[in-house]
């Protein structure tokens, strides 16, 4: 199978040339590289395997945001009707995020382990019941319990990204990643605007207030199946079949758990991007959870009206956060990996700017403003850190996705609990403040050096054989491993991502002991 | 360039923070008018069940002909101080149009002089708290001029409690059980269906 296998005897840093068979014999509706991922990025197609795993896979993710955000439109409802007070819903909005940090970290391993198409199915598929469990709370600890149980279901976040690294060539993750993911991301504004037109059909429909809401969280919870079962139906983990399958046949090789964590947690870059994804897509999910209701109060707009400006923001990211990965991309042809590091660092600055204004302003037009101009600096800077994420790792990808995920999570709330439960700050305040604390949070950005690329500020390595793609990639496996030849993955990767040089690439010095790609 | 456009910014910034603070002032009401309502102190009521009913008038030791002004008299359910407590959006403000103390609208009449009186069912959308009835009088530019509220001016006395309807029913939770059921139990069927085939076709 096209050397995939880590079973021939090769030497330690050649590709293995006569088992490779040359793309044009792939049969794929999309044009391949020697991974068989799709080089090509065809939106409106549905072919199998490659495009029809980005709609499956986007599209369970957006579902999971409608389900962990539903709540969020309805809270001045929700409040009434069990006698919240503003620490209780403060605490709900922490606790909504809180439980995919554990989630997305456990299913980096799961997709690493068993692949994506089972962790997102079985995701989806059991916490749809948490969702159907709003009809049974009565107070506030029983709601703060059932968002923190809706919450784990964020971590198809991990499976998509993954998913789409698996499918997806390097020159165009940015891209692919940043659409699929932000187009997930949507659900948290389209469910702004889905939740009160339910509560208000529901309302009509002749239900008391206090029973309409309950009702309409059915509707994320019929989603949530439908799509588990699509995904098991229509899904495969890898271009060649299922990882199941797969490694049945001895197609792929099965990989140490305490391996890959190893070296994922010892890449000090994880945990930058850790920290940074929390101010990114952190401040996202925390406005998603205290934007309607912030419009609501303090303009004194309908519930509706709350909610479709609320919506706006969530919705950006059909384009806000594509236009990060293709910005990231577009960077990286000219200016490599330091481009990317460059964009994300302006992009994610910028947002933070206009989330203070945001806190500042009185008018709602300005308001309104800032809100779309944080959005799409948020949104674009989550895109961009997905464009940088797959260089990395390629061993533990898995994982550093599900660990960047969870730090996500943890960045909002923990910026829910300082900024929003207290009663002691007004949300205009806690704005502001949030506004502050991104701008700061950003710079460390500036430290992310690659040997083979360099950083912000400093150049790649002039050592031949450090300054090489191979040389980091390789190095995460040991001379056993590389005997048994199961660095092949990492070998074909550091080839293809030679591209995040930037404009020189022909000139790349080979190292000595390579033997040339085409013989 | 840049410093043309940086001022625009500034002043459009600045007086949008100018907030508009024309409109009526609660302390600028005198309390002439003399409301009562039937829940006594420390009852408890139920929404959806109970009713109250409220009576005022205009209180004679005012200057008479001060009440030719009023036209509307609206009576509202407003929230006791420790329902509003650590619940921002319920929040006391001085400027009427800003004040979220009582949002529950009972009744809207024309101001006559004699006694007027009102039962109100209590609707099933009041949320728990504890509460009094307040009135204000309206003149023709549809401006509050006078008020008089069930409770002294320190909002403590003669409160009444209010108990909501929860909102859940027995076949929504039923429904619920299902739905839940239905999906972990197809996610099990699928699971061991495909465990079924992979082992099927490595046997081959």
């Amino acid at each position: 199978m096209h050397g995939v296998t880590g079973r021939e005897s090769v030497m330690a840093f050649s590709v293995a040339s006569p088992m490779v068979h040359t793309d044009r014999t792939a049969k794929f509706a999309l044009p391949v590289d020697s991974e068989h991922k799709a080089t090509v990025f065809k939106l409106f197609s549905f072919a199998n395997p490659h495009m029809r795993t980005f709609h499956l896979s986007w599209i369970s993710f957006f579902t999971t945001f409608i389900s962990t955000f539903a709540a969020a439109p309805l809270v001045p409802i929700i409040r009434d009707n069990l006698n919240l007070t503003k620490s209780d819903i403060g605490n709900a909005g922490v606790a909504s995020v809180s439980g995919s940090i554990f989630s997305r970290l456990v299913m980096g391993a799961v997709c690493d382990l068993l692949g994506p198409r089972y962790g997102c199915a079985f995701l989806i598929m059991l916490s749809a019941p948490t969702v159907f469990c709003m009809s049974f709370v009565s107070d506030a600890s029983g709601y703060i319990a059932v968002r923190f149980m809706i919450g784990f279901s964020l971590a198809t976040f991990v499976s998509c990204q993954y998913w789409m690294s698996t499918m997806f060539n390097s020159k165009i993750i940015g891209l692919v990643n940043g659409t699929a993911a932000g187009w997930g991301n949507m659900g948290g504004g389209a469910t702004q605007l889905l939740m009160p037109v339910l509560f208000e059909i529901i309302k009509k429909a002749g239900a008391t207030p206090f029973t309409a809401w309950r009702i309409a969280f059915f509707i994320p919870g019929w989603f949530n199946v439908i799509m588990g079962i699509l995904v098991l139906t229509l899904g495969q983990d890898l271009p060649d079949g299922n990882l199941g399958t797969l490694q049945k046949k001895g197609d792929v090789a099965k990989d140490k758990f305490s391996k890959v964590l190893w070296y994922a947690v010892t890449n000090y870059r994880t945990w930058i991007f850790v920290l940074l994804y929390g101010y990114s897509m952190g401040v996202e999910l925390t406005i998603d959870n205290v934007i309607a209701e912030y419009f609501y109060d303090r303009f004194d707009l309908k519930l509706h009206l709350a909610g479709i400006i609320a919506a706006c923001f969530g919705m950006a990211n059909l384009l806000a956060r594509p236009f990060g990965g293709f910005t990231s991309d577009y960077m990286a042809k000219r200016f490599g990996m330091r481009g990317r590091l460059w964009n994300l660092w302006l992009l994610q600055t910028a947002g933070g700017l206009f989330c203070l204004c945001l806190g500042l302003v009185d008018s709602l037009t300005l308001a309104i403003t800032f809100m779309m101009l944080f959005s799409v600096g948020a949104q674009a800077a989550c895109g961009a850190t997905f464009g940088i994420i797959p260089f990395i790792s390629r061993r533990s990808l898995g994982i550093i996705s599900g660990m960047t995920g969870a730090g996500g999570n943890f960045g909002s709330g923990l910026t829910q609990l300082i900024f929003f439960a207290n009663a002691s700050f007004s949300t205009e305040k806690g704005l502001t403040y949030m506004g502050i604390m991104i701008m700061i949070v950003t710079i460390p950005v500036s430290f992310v050096h690659f040997p083979q690329w360099g950083s912000m500020f400093f150049p790649p390595s002039q050592d031949i054989v450090k300054g090489s793609e191979e040389h980091y990639y390789v190095s995460e496996w040991t001379d056993e491993e590389k005997q048994k030849g199961m660095h092949q993955a990492s070998l074909k990767f550091a080839e293809n991502s030679r591209s995040e040089r930037g404009g020189k690439v022909a000139s790349a010095p080979t190292p000595p002991q390579n033997t040339p790609n085409r013989v | 360039m840049e410093v043309p456009a940086g001022f625009l910014v500034v002043y459009l910034l600045f007086s949008c923070f100018v907030a508009s603070s024309y409109g009526v002032y609660f302390s600028s009401l005198n309390e002439t008018i003399i409301v009562t309502a039937t829940p006594t102190q420390g009852q408890v009521l139920k929404a959806g069940e109970d009713q109250i009913t409220v009576t005022w008038r205009f209180n004679q030791t005012y200057r008479a002909g001060t009440d030719s002004a009023y036209k509307t008299v609206k009576v509202k359910l407003c929230y006791a101080p420790i329902s509003q407590k650590d619940r921002s959006w319920r929040k006391t403000v001085d400027l009427l149009k800003k004040d979220k103390t009582c949002p529950h609208k009972i009744v809207a009449r024309p101001d006559t002089a004699s006694n007027n009186s009102f039962t109100w069912s209590i609707e099933r959308d009041i949320p728990s708290g504890v509460y009094f009835v307040r009135a204000f009088a309206f003149n023709a530019q549809d401006e509050q001029v006078a008020y008089g509220q069930t409770t002294n001016a320190h909002k403590s006395t003669n409160l009444f409690e209010i108990q909501a309807i929860t909102g859940r029913h027995v076949s929504l939770d039923i429904a619920s059980i299902c739905f839940s059921a239905f999906s972990i139990v197809s996610l099990a069927g699928f699971f061991y269906m495909e465990k079924r085939k992979a082992k099927a076709s490595q046997q081959k």
